[in-house]
């Protein structure tokens, strides 16, 4: 069943969404250009799907936190999965329709709506359709159990990456195992070839951003922080998308010398800084100007995202480009979610609430997301301990019927008075 | 309706020694006998934990379940918030609150969201001695393999380092031989129920399993000898209107199936993570397979949880059990939250359907005795399964 | 120095004055479909009762549901403060706040200053909320006071295992007709265990701690008092007038407000 609007309407939504915000950024003279190259890189991400049958292009679905630098050294398009739907929520606005074509298909509404989302969207047609489908099972059993119907839903043959559970070199070697079975299947469903220098390049380009993820970071911690409140998602998003890709290092260049300028003048993101806030998890796609809006009024800004921004130690070696792919998966800051959570990431919460002087936390509890909601008491109780309040909102990252705006910005008061009255 | 009523069922005292068990865990006699005598207790969750390594070294293995039937689950909540599965919800709850104090140990896999956050938890706020995770693929390749025995042997030389013993090979091939002895009798016990008026219930036959998580396998083995010989001479034939097989993931309360029976829906057979997918697999050695490999190899590879890839593994077992069993429908109960079990439901619907094979998906808290809006289902489900026999 | 702290409920709305010595009057009014129309009852109704007319040094804030719409105060406080503020003039050992309203539950957590730490509230479902009661009590065809009073008598409790308030309610029925009937007593000390199982789960969530001040219309009820002490395992604390403690905190809140404008 197609939806009316056709193949790929939903991409072009989120294109025109995306230049239109760029050029509205470029006309102002006050506003950052990095915000104005974010935008265009995404659209250019979208138009290049958008246009693949014509190019020839092989498109491989993926999932979240996935090794796109493969697919990128094989000159192969990616398409994220997750971000889709949220981008789809975040600027068209339109996720019911996509939800029930999800429910449709049989997925029970515990099934995160990401996911049940992707599903749907792609059983409209409203995607371009796949070549292949690659998933991995990070972070959660949703991500894990949604290649399969995919597969089926496009047509299309199917890889799933079994990521494990510890970082042993067992385990890394396992996982390196994985990927090269990756590589072969992708050879022998594209007809292209692993380029193993074209690796090396891309990882060596994904070090250099992840050192300006850590730059920037770091120039997050000053009072006032130069970096806006839902900065922290177009980070976010860059590696989900653009990793190992030039345009995403240029971008990230911009972004550190213009936050390193703002750090010189003393400016901050918001005129008056009066609350820094911990993120846990993500805020809902559909209330980001709402947010925004409210960042501005209150002085709220989010300083600091353990389990988002903060990437774990280490450097790639372009040298080795396989290894390096495995390694980096555990230094995603979301993959920390995955393995056994232990005092090192709790440890990691608290020492963060106090480099960033952090006021508050605030946990998003998405209701489809059981691994991260099953750490909200944990993660209280580390912050409690040191004096930090944590407010857990009830929302979905993308369905708008789950917590509404006016319940969100009450909370949102009711918290920020909370910190107010200390 | 089941001709033979429940009153028949006590003239079977094998059968109530599983009951009682049942009704005093985690309080049981043959548990706080065990420790009494200076035996460790290692709680493990999930099927993928290789039992006989525990075994071997002279523990007893007490699987970790949850409260036997529906109940608040403040604390559990409190602790792993709403939308975590009633199951692990329950299992913490009994942790939190002491239930399972008597245990030395617990050991987990990496197996789902609800599982591992469990164990998250149960280190940071309950805090057992002996604390171990698996790392537990989803693939069956040769990798894969080799992955999960570098697993068992780590949890080995870990738990001997705990215990200050040493596991041998002898240990381990007569741990193997209780457990395999166990998993005969209990496929004899499933033979049964391939006649067409089997001498035990879906229900009693879920009582019987839940005492084998409980106790001491050797006398466990005991008391399901004891209960075939029973069996074997009862004169006991249950009638049923049609031959159900319920699938899904947990299920501990037989009142469900029960409500399911009384309706005349024989169940004759189950794949959940509380029976077949248990007990399924031999562990086999041969040629010169080592004893760990041989139990390494069996758990993988054993009867699959929803969690493995491809899912057709677990569909082609669950389809080679319909036709065993010669099943007339399928009743799959799914504990709310519960993702993996949700993300297979669509697609083996499908192959059911292709099959002519009716589902009734029912979706569930855990523990629940199947009344209410659920037996209303299930009463329209055997009229339709009836219907389409005629 | 005198404030007045007006707290707009769904149900009722409620309006305390504050005086240098201590609570001068507090009102109880039934809310209207209209806030603004409520708030301005509430207040004229206490100022005539305190005997004072509104003058231009009388500071008011506001609190509640339809605090937003209430065009005449200096200041909205969110309901979190003032039941902190109302339970620690009362109570001031107290840390943590239960409120028991009629549509919504709130639990305060509160630091050793008094200040709140954090809350956990519940306002989407009618389970554990006094509509709840009110409407246990029709199909029990009691009066809520008489519910409590033979709630007292219960020797164990029906079990009732919805948490959702219209399953429960069809549970209740069903007690009620059963054949024999369950035991009337046993029945409200079952929909008791019910709305407290409820408000523990918040409790739960916020974290347990004593003194524990139960406020709200519903603390009225001395059954579903009980109840709630058996299941802490400790005694609370209930003031007399257990409804006006958020209007008394946002008056409270006033003072505070002025004090600082004079300073």
């Amino acid at each position: 069943m197609t939806s009316p609007k056709g193949e790929g309407s939903d991409l072009k939504t989120i294109i025109r969404a995306c230049r239109l915000i760029a050029r509205m950024n470029q006309a102002r003279p006050e506003a950052l250009k990095s915000e104005a190259m974010y935008y265009e890189m995404l659209a250019n991400y979208y138009d290049r799907l958008l246009n693949a049958r014509e190019t020839g292009d092989f498109i491989a679905a993926h999932t979240v936190f996935f090794p796109s630098e493969i697919i990128y050294a094989m000159d192969i398009l990616p398409m994220h999965a997750e971000t889709t739907t949220w981008m789809i929520s975040l600027f068209s606005g339109e996720i019911a329709e996509i939800l029930s074509a999800g429910a449709d298909l049989g997925l029970a509404p515990e099934i995160c709506t990401p996911h049940r989302g992707l599903a749907g969207a792609f059983s409209l047609g409203t995607l371009p359709r796949p070549d292949v489908m690659l998933w991995s099972n990070m972070v959660c059993d949703n991500t894990a159990k949604s290649g399969e119907l995919l597969m089926k839903i496009n047509r299309c043959p199917g890889f799933f990456i079994d990521h494990p559970f510890h970082n042993s070199e067992e385990e890394i070697a396992y996982l390196m195992g994985e990927l090269e079975d990756m590589v072969r299947f992708l050879e022998e469903h594209s007809g292209r070839k692993m380029d193993w220098d074209r690796l090396s390049e891309v990882v060596a380009e994904t070090d250099k951003q992840i050192e300006l993820y850590r730059e920037i970071n770091e120039l997050r911690k000053v009072v006032p922080t130069p970096f806006h409140s839902q900065g922290f998602l177009q980070l976010l998003s860059v590696d989900y998308l653009l990793a190992g890709r030039p345009e995403a290092t240029a971008y990230l260049e911009t972004l550190r010398q213009e936050l390193t300028d703002m750090v010189q003048q003393g400016k901050g993101a918001v005129p008056n800084e009066r609350f820094r806030l911990m993120s846990l998890f993500l805020p809902p796609m559909y209330l980001m100007g709402f947010l925004e809006r409210i960042s501005q009024e209150y002085g709220a800004v989010s300083v600091t995202e353990p389990f988002f921004t903060y990437w774990g130690e280490g450097r790639l070696n372009p040298a080795k480009p396989l290894e390096s792919v495995a390694k980096k998966s555990y230094m995603i800051p979301e993959a920390q979610m995955y393995g056994p959570l232990d005092e090192r990431q709790l440890t990691r919460v608290a020492t963060l609430a106090e480099e960033y002087k952090v006021d508050g936390a605030i946990y998003y509890a998405d209701v489809g997301c059981r691994h991260t909601c099953a750490t909200i008491k944990t993660f209280k109780d580390v912050l409690n301990d040191i004096d930090v309040p944590v407010l857990t909102l009830d929302c979905d990252v993308v369905d708008p019927t789950v917590a509404s705006q006016e319940e969100v910005a009450e909370k949102m008061e009711r918290f920020f008075e909370l910190l107010e009255d200390r | 309706m089941i001709d033979t009523p429940h009153k028949n069922n006590a003239s079977l005292p094998t059968l109530e020694r599983f009951r009682e068990l049942n009704r005093t865990f985690p309080h049981a006699k043959e548990i706080l006998d065990f420790k009494q005598q200076g035996g460790k207790v290692f709680g493990w969750l999930c099927t993928y934990v290789p039992e006989e390594i525990i075994h071997a070294a002279g523990a007893l293995p007490i699987r970790i379940t949850g409260y036997p039937t529906e109940v608040e689950l403040e604390d559990g909540t409190a602790y792993l918030y709403v939308n975590s599965c009633s199951f692990s919800r329950s299992c913490l709850q009994m942790g939190l609150r002491g239930e399972y104090d008597f245990l030395d140990g617990v050991v987990g896999g990496s197996t789902c969201d609800g599982a591992r956050r469990l164990f998250d938890l149960w280190r940071k706020y309950i805090g057992t001695p002996f604390h171990d995770v698996l790392t537990v693929p989803r693939k069956y390749n040769e990798r894969a393999h080799q992955l999960y025995l570098d697993q068992v042997v780590k949890f080995k030389q870990h738990l001997e380092e705990f215990l200050e013993t040493t596991i041998s090979d002898e240990a381990l091939l007569h741990s193997i031989e209780v457990y395999n002895e166990s998993r005969t009798l209990l496929r004899e016990l499933y033979e049964l129920r391939k006649s067409d008026n089997p001498p035990i219930t879906g229900a009693e036959t879920m009582e019987v399993l839940i005492a084998s998580f409980h106790m001491p396998k050797e006398l466990f083995n005991q008391w399901l000898r004891d209960l075939l010989d029973e069996l074997s001479v009862s004169g006991i034939g249950n009638k049923g209107r049609v031959r159900l097989m319920i699938v899904g993931s947990v299920l501990e309360n037989p009142e469900f199936i029960r409500s399911i029976e009384t309706e005349g829906g024989l169940v004759v057979t189950d794949e959940l993570c509380t029976s077949t997918r248990y007990w399924y697999d031999l562990v086999v050695i041969e040629g010169s397979t080592t004893p760990i490999e041989a139990i390494s190899r069996r758990y993988l590879s054993n009867f699959p949880c929803a969690r493995m890839f491809p899912s057709d593994e677990r569909f082609d077992r669950i389809f080679d059990l319909i036709k065993q069993f010669r099943v007339d429908g399928v009743i799959s109960e799914i504990i709310r939250y519960c993702v993996p079990y949700a993300h297979d439901l669509p697609l083996m619907t499908e192959r059911l359907k292709a099959q002519g094979i009716p589902i009734l998906p029912l979706d569930v808290e855990f523990g629940t005795s199947g009344s209410g809006q659920i037996k209303t289902r299930v009463q329209a489900f055997l009229e339709m399964l009836e219907a389409k026999k005629r | 120095m005198k404030t007045l702290g007006i707290d707009v409920g769904s149900l009722t709305t409620k309006a305390v004055i504050l005086s240098d010595n201590g609570i001068l009057t507090s009102t109880i009014i039934m809310s209207g479909d209209e806030a603004e129309e409520s708030a301005r009852m509430a207040m004229e109704e206490s100022l005539s009762q305190a005997g004072i007319s509104i003058n231009d040094d009388l500071y008011i804030v506001s609190t509640g549901a339809g605090a937003k719409s209430v065009s005449f105060i200096q200041q909205k406080k969110a309901i979190t403060t003032c039941l902190a503020r109302g339970a620690r003039y009362l109570f001031p050992s107290s840390r943590m706040v239960i409120d028991m309203g009629a549509e919504s539950s709130t639990v305060v957590k509160l630091n050793e200053r008094g200040r709140v730490n954090d809350w956990a509230g519940q306002d989407k479902c009618a389970a554990g909320t006094g509509i709840f009661l009110q409407q246990m009590a029709k199909l029990m065809q009691m009066s809520l006071g008489e519910m409590s009073e033979l709630s007292f008598k219960a020797k164990s409790r029906a079990s009732i295992t919805s948490t959702c308030a219209v399953f429960a309610e069809s549970e209740v029925i069903s007690h009620v007709h059963r054949d024999p009937p369950t035991p009337k007593e046993e029945i409200i000390a079952g929909i008791y265990y019910s709305v407290v199982s409820r408000i523990m789960t918040l409790c739960k969530r916020a974290g347990i701690e004593k003194d524990v001040a139960l406020v709200g219309g519903v603390a009225l009820n001395d059954g579903v008092v009980k109840t709630m002490e058996k299941e802490l395992g400790f005694a609370v604390l209930v003031p007399d007038v257990p409804q006006i403690v958020s209007a008394l905190g946002a008056a409270i809140l006033a003072r505070e407000a002025m004090e600082k404008e004079a300073s």
